[in-house]
């Protein structure tokens, strides 16, 4: 599903923040990347998501190599996959209906199936009682289970995750993750930036972990 | 859902790139009926309509002000145009009362003048020929000019015998006129020919000099609208930045973060026409009642006509294509320049 050949990423400024990476991430797999923060981890979700281009290396994702991608494709790239924030990226002018809504509006799906797919997302993180609200009268932990509908809602088979327990308590955090090996379980591609090594040894998962841009362990 | 794992990018819409992408095929493409594109391209549509119609509303002050510019903006050319149009309307007719006035020596009688007169009207290239003796044209000019005292001071009439001329055409203004008035002038008895049509003509040049200064004045104001919308759509493009951030994380082309910002501009549009045709018809039949008084004055029944339904249609197409142009200028490059962080 991912593949990482060789990877280089050089800011501007002379940050190193990816230093000839390899790893493979197969369909169907979920895995935690972690490392102290500066490691490269939210570096490597933007290689993903075409946010950033590499300095040398190949980045794949289902197949397609990224450096292939012009400008126009990335839109249609990013609408195959799901991506939670740590701080939500939400709408606030917004209901929560349609924020979770906006990925289907974009990708042009009927207007009959947006309302029963949005819900369907909504009922999942259980704040379908509060489709009309607006975020800014959620919790921290609602408001993130609405970023994860919106990032699940268009049925990506691929899900990132940038720290998305960062702000939240650790019964929190574990409801979070919960989900994510909810979507796991039926199939998705999960990838987890976290730094929350306490909550991440609880659960049985692959691990990545990042030292200044290196890949220093790949394993349980 | 397998379809997808192996190849992510796929582009329904589009041209595809690259030899890796394949179209779906089987199961993924029969869902892919051709309707649903087209229904949800124009549910895209209507949405980016209504979220142009809510960023507008939701400003009400900001907005109002925008609308009003452009409105002032919009009616003070058409206004101008509206008003020369009315005015070369008047010219045309009055063309219609341009005469040729041959003023007869002062020996020649009245059965004399009077032959003269048949011999004139029978010009091929005369429609109608009116004398007018010295008596009856002292009488008029007593009436009409306002020197009727000191005529009367006069001992004897001072005033020649005129037969008014009228051409059965006047294509080529004055100077296509010369020919007659020289073939007039050379008749006995006739001691001078006047053609009547210099001042038609010179209102004319006036008018097409309106003309031009109302054109030169709508291209600067025109200007200043598209800098108006332009400075207009840029704010509310930079006030949703973060917006467009999200809209492009989740997969949103160019085109459909674009698309609300040019129904923007193309309400506004919209809004400023039609609030500038009420001005006009407004401001029109305000003045209205001024140039009744002032025709009245020349013994003429000449009002303005208001504001053609043709050139207020036109007004608010106008109006509604420069916003949707001010809005495509400003969001270009802007938009394709914010990405997501």
């Amino acid at each position: 599903m991912i593949r990482f050949e060789q990877v280089s990423k050089r800011y501007p400024n002379g940050h190193q923040g990816l230093d000839r990476l390899d790893f493979h991430i197969h369909t169907g797999e979920m895995v935690f990347i972690t490392g102290h923060s500066g490691a490269g981890k939210s570096t490597l979700l933007k290689l993903i998501m075409c946010m950033e281009r590499p300095t040398s290396g190949q980045v794949h994702v289902g197949g397609q190599n990224l450096r292939d991608l012009g400008s126009d494709d990335i839109p249609y790239l990013r609408r195959q996959v799901g991506v939670v924030f740590q701080n939500h990226q939400l709408l606030f002018d917004r209901t929560v209906f349609d924020n979770v809504a906006l990925p289907l509006i974009i990708n042009g799906t009927p207007r009959d199936e947006i309302g029963r797919r949005a819900r369907a997302a909504l009922d999942k993180v259980g704040l379908l009682k509060k489709e009309n609200l607006y975020p800014i009268a959620l919790s921290g932990g609602e408001q993130q289970r609405v970023g994860i509908a919106r990032a699940v809602v268009h049925k990506p088979a691929l899900l990132l995750a940038d720290e998305p327990t960062g702000n939240l308590d650790p019964g929190l955090s574990a409801e979070i993750m919960a989900l994510f090996e909810d979507f796991n379980r039926v199939g998705v591609t999960v990838l987890i930036a976290s730094h929350d090594l306490p909550l991440i040894a609880k659960l049985d998962h692959r691990m990545l972990t990042l030292n200044a841009g290196q890949l220093l362990k790949d394993g349980e | 859902m397998a379809e997808n794992k192996r190849n992510p990018v796929k582009r329904p819409e589009k041209r595809q790139k690259g030899p890796a992408q394949k179209a779906p095929k089987g199961a993924a493409r029969s869902q892919n009926d051709w309707r649903n594109p087209v229904r949800g391209w124009l549910g895209s549509h209507r949405d980016s309509a209504v979220q142009a119609a809510i960023r507008v509303l939701r400003q009400p002050l900001s907005s109002a002000m925008t609308v009003l510019v452009m409105t002032i903006v919009l009616a003070l050319p058409m206004g101008l145009g509206v008003l020369i149009g009315q005015v070369e309307r008047l010219g045309v007719n009055w063309q219609g009362a341009a005469q040729l006035s041959v003023y007869l020596e002062d020996q020649v009688d009245a059965a004399a003048a009077d032959v003269l007169r048949a011999d004139i009207a029978s010009l091929e290239e005369v429609r109608e020929a009116r004398l007018l003796d010295k008596e009856l044209a002292l009488v008029e000019f007593q009436q009409h000019s306002g020197m009727g005292d000191a005529l009367q001071q006069l001992a004897y009439n001072p005033l020649p015998s005129v037969i008014v001329v009228t051409p059965s055409s006047i294509e080529g203004g004055a100077s296509a006129l010369e020919p007659l008035r020289d073939r007039l002038a050379a008749l006995e008895g006739v001691d001078l020919v006047q053609i009547d049509l210099l001042w038609v003509e010179r209102l004319t040049a006036i008018l097409a000099m309106m003309e031009r200064f109302t054109g030169g004045l709508a291209i600067l104001l025109v200007s200043a609208l598209l800098l108006v919308m332009i400075n207009t759509i840029r704010l509310a493009i930079e006030s949703r930045r973060e917006e467009i951030q999200v809209i492009k994380l989740v997969g949103g082309t160019d085109a459909f973060v674009r698309r609300p910002f040019l129904y923007i501009g193309v309400l506004y549009g919209l809004l400023a026409g039609v609030l500038a045709w009420a001005l006009l018809i407004g401001g029109l039949a305000w003045l209205n009642s001024t140039v009744r008084d002032v025709a009245a004055l020349y013994q003429s029944g000449f009002e303005l006509a208001g504001m053609p339904a043709a050139d207020g249609l036109l007004l608010v197409i106008g109006a509604m294509l420069l916003g949707l142009v001010g809005a495509w200028l400003a969001v270009g490059k802007h938009i394709r320049d914010i990405e997501p962080q």
